[in-house]
């Protein structure tokens, strides 16, 4: 009789969470076994593919265009992620010290995020347009400039940086104003009566208790960054002159531009097998020096 | 406990029914089902609803639908993806530049053998048109689109610059010294405006300079690239005078602002299509044929209707539409509808014709340019590396990060590694 309960409730389990295995597994983990697959063929997609062994891969080794993608791609990450989450974290800080129209501005940094990432595009492609764009002509009053942004290939890669930083701060703020909402009042409060300052309250009481959260936003973002497309087809499409082809804008080009779609599969395993070392990475050391409290 | 599992096997029946949606055209009482895939919007996807309604009035045993599949510049992944998935449409609208990727897929249907029927009256359709189709021995679609780069110019601002228009025999000093006095940094006026995105939309106005001076992309036999020769380096140092030298050039990112910015009288002259002239409504424009130097050659981008087997009965049905569709009566009706160029000679002898040059302004210059597109682009797989590596050479130079011949010289050395492994 129990072993029977038991059995239906194992068969209940199972079936409640089918529909979600069933879409993980046809658009999960099948594309990434034949992605596996693919990237020992030839194949354009069109016709009967080729096997050639690991030659994708000693290709790819070799492909200075590829290099300098991946090169590019840690750039954008070193970048990217510092700024974001460090920015996040000072402005979720200014904004839960409680300033007048603090509404305003929490909507105000959220707003990006919610923006799709085509109308960013056009609107930086606008705002960032040399000639006659509004950045170039701000910044002329000043005495600056002007500068190509998208089109100078010395800009362009630092300009797609500014431009997500501003669109995915906000989702960083959220998750920190979250956190420094469950920070205890009474830890704070037994600092300040050790007599804390704001800077020694900050750096001992908060800061350690932030980090579950900054934890995940680095390896979250970092993910994010590593992966960074659609900003890029939207605005520069890997230009000017391979500026801002990153891994997977190098992917796209390769399967769907060129048909190269095993050459392409062998690359993005190649960026599998980064994401992979930096999360591995980023754990191993947040589980040395990130703090659960109960 | 059961209601749970109702609720799985009702939610797994409906991914399953979301999966095998989409395939339902096939024939019902004797009428065929054909399905049209295009990029048209506004006033052509009016045209073509249009086009398909006259169709299916007259040819009661064959029902014509026709569905916009969003920006035609990314046609070719869309209709991939439907191939791979087994559910693709009779007939779709693609560029010229992938005529040689589709004729690889075993869907496509090769008309070859069709298009000697009399009735189709094959050498009617211009030159580029019959060439871009042309894959080796096969024939993958039929002609949808012509148009060909021509200059077109504002008056208004050459009246105030005080120079003459653009005349037939221009040379490229000509065109060079006029694009210079048309420049005035001051009110962010340019005397030219280029695509300088690396793009085939950057290439291919280098074509046609390059054809002008003598020159060509490939050697005879698609074997060696030949666009690094002499004629090409001539090609490149105009582009490279007047856009690092002159600055009477804007650069476009590829977003296509030099429309607008034509029509806010910003800019002087443009190499460009027909397609562009309803964007000009601000503009008191002329059309004249693209300067030269040995030549005036120009460069013309036909895109095709290309079919696909979906079985026999709606291979004919599709046959029969795509025939109609581009006889010279359609034809013409559909660039009095649209403005588009003709896409057969004949339309030109037509008594409504006049009609035509008379609603679109300076349409008659593209339509004569027609006659100055001798040459085309390379129909090959790879034709894909080799834009793309001239592109970015190109764009190099306009950007001044890079000399005319060492730029080509470079391209044509990736273009040459690319034929040499043939992939």
């Amino acid at each position: 009789m129990i072993a029977r309960a038991a059995r239906s409730e194992h068969v209940s389990g199972w079936l409640f969470v089918l529909p979600a295995a069933v879409l993980i597994t046809v658009f999960g983990i099948i594309p990434i076994f034949w992605a596996l697959l693919l990237s020992f063929q030839q194949n354009d997609l069109l016709t009967a593919p080729t096997w050639v062994g690991t030659e994708n891969y000693r290709t790819l080794y070799h492909d200075p265009v590829f290099r300098d993608s991946v090169r590019r791609t840690l750039v954008y990450t070193i970048l990217f992620v510092p700024i974001s989450v460090g920015g996040a974290l000072a402005i979720a800080l200014l904004l839960d010290a409680r300033v007048r129209l603090s509404w305003f501005y929490r909507t105000a940094v959220f707003v990006p995020v919610a923006t799709s990432t085509v109308a960013t595009g056009i609107i930086f492609n606008l705002l960032l347009e040399p000639t006659y764009g509004i950045a170039n002509y701000l910044l002329g009053e000043v005495g600056l400039g002007p500068y190509g942004f998208f089109q100078d290939p010395d800009q362009a890669l630092y300009s797609v940086v500014a431009m997500t930083v501003w669109g995915w701060l906000g989702f960083d703020v959220i998750i920190y104003m979250a956190a420094l909402q469950g920070v205890p009042q009474d830890l704070l409060e037994a600092a300040r009566l050790d007599g804390a300052g704001r800077w020694a309250t900050f750096r001992h009481v908060v800061w350690p208790l932030l980090g579950p959260a900054t934890l995940f936003l680095i390896v979250w973002s970092t993910i994010n960054a590593l992966q960074v497309f659609d900003e890029i087809y939207v605005t520069t499409r890997g230009g000017p002159l391979h500026a801002t082809t990153v891994l997977v804008y190098y992917m796209f080009n390769q399967a769907f531009e060129l048909f190269h779609a095993g050459y392409a599969a062998a690359a993005a395993y190649v960026l599998f097998v980064i994401t992979l070392a930096f999360s591995l990475l980023q754990l191993w050391l947040g589980n040395r020096r990130v703090h659960y409290t109960s | 406990m059961r209601r749970c599992f109702l609720l799985t096997a009702i939610l797994l029946l409906a991914m399953l029914a979301g999966g095998c949606g989409g395939s339902s055209s096939s024939s019902s009482n004797g009428v065929v089902n054909i399905t049209v895939w295009h990029g048209y919007e506004d006033v052509e996807g009016k045209a073509i609803k249009a086009a398909a309604n006259r169709f299916n009035q007259t040819h009661p045993n064959i029902h014509v639908t026709t569905q916009n599949y969003g920006n035609a510049d990314y046609a070719l992944q869309k209709v991939l993806t439907a191939i791979r998935a087994g559910s693709y449409p009779d007939i779709a609208y693609l560029y010229g530049s992938w005529a040689a990727n589709i004729a690889r897929s075993p869907t496509t249907v090769d008309l070859s053998d069709r298009i000697k029927d009399p009735s189709v009256d094959w050498n009617d359709f211009w030159p580029a048109e019959r060439q871009a189709v042309q894959v080796g021995d096969k024939v993958i679609g039929m002609p949808a689109l012509v148009d060909n780069l021509a200059l077109v110019y504002n008056k208004k601002l050459f009246d105030q610059a005080g120079i003459p228009y653009p005349t037939a025999d221009w040379t490229w000093d000509d065109f060079r010294a006029a694009a210079r006095q048309l420049t005035d940094p001051g009110a962010k006026q340019f005397g030219w405006a280029y695509v300088a995105d690396g793009s085939e939309d950057t290439v291919w106005r280098f074509d046609a300079l390059l054809w002008q001076a003598g020159g060509d992309i490939l050697n005879s036999d698609n074997s060696e690239a030949e666009f690094n020769s002499p004629a090409g380096v001539k090609a490149a140092t105009l582009l490279q005078q007047m856009a690092t030298v002159d600055h009477s050039v804007y650069l476009d990112n590829g977003n296509g602002n030099y429309a607008n910015l034509f029509n806010s009288g910003k800019i002087g002259m443009l190499f460009t299509g027909p397609w562009d002239l309803s964007g000009f409504p601000d503009v008191d424009y002329g059309v004249q044929v693209l300067p030269g130097d040995q030549n005036h050659q120009t460069i013309s981008g036909p895109d095709q209707w290309v079919l696909f087997n979906n079985g026999d009965q709606r291979t004919e049905a599709a046959w029969t539409f795509l025939k109609w569709f581009t006889s010279a009566q359609q034809s013409l009706q559909w660039s009095l509808d649209t403005g588009d160029l003709p896409i057969r000679a004949s339309v030109t002898e037509l008594p409504q014709y006049q009609q035509y040059v008379k609603r679109f302004p300076g349409v008659g210059t593209f339509v004569a340019n027609e006659a100055n597109a001798l040459k085309a682009r390379p129909v090959i797989p790879t034709y894909n590396e080799v834009s793309q590596a001239m592109g970015q050479a190109i764009q190099a130079v306009l950007l001044g990060k890079a000399q005319p011949q060492q730029a080509l010289d470079d391209a044509a050395q990736q273009v040459d590694d690319t034929l040499a492994s043939g992939q």
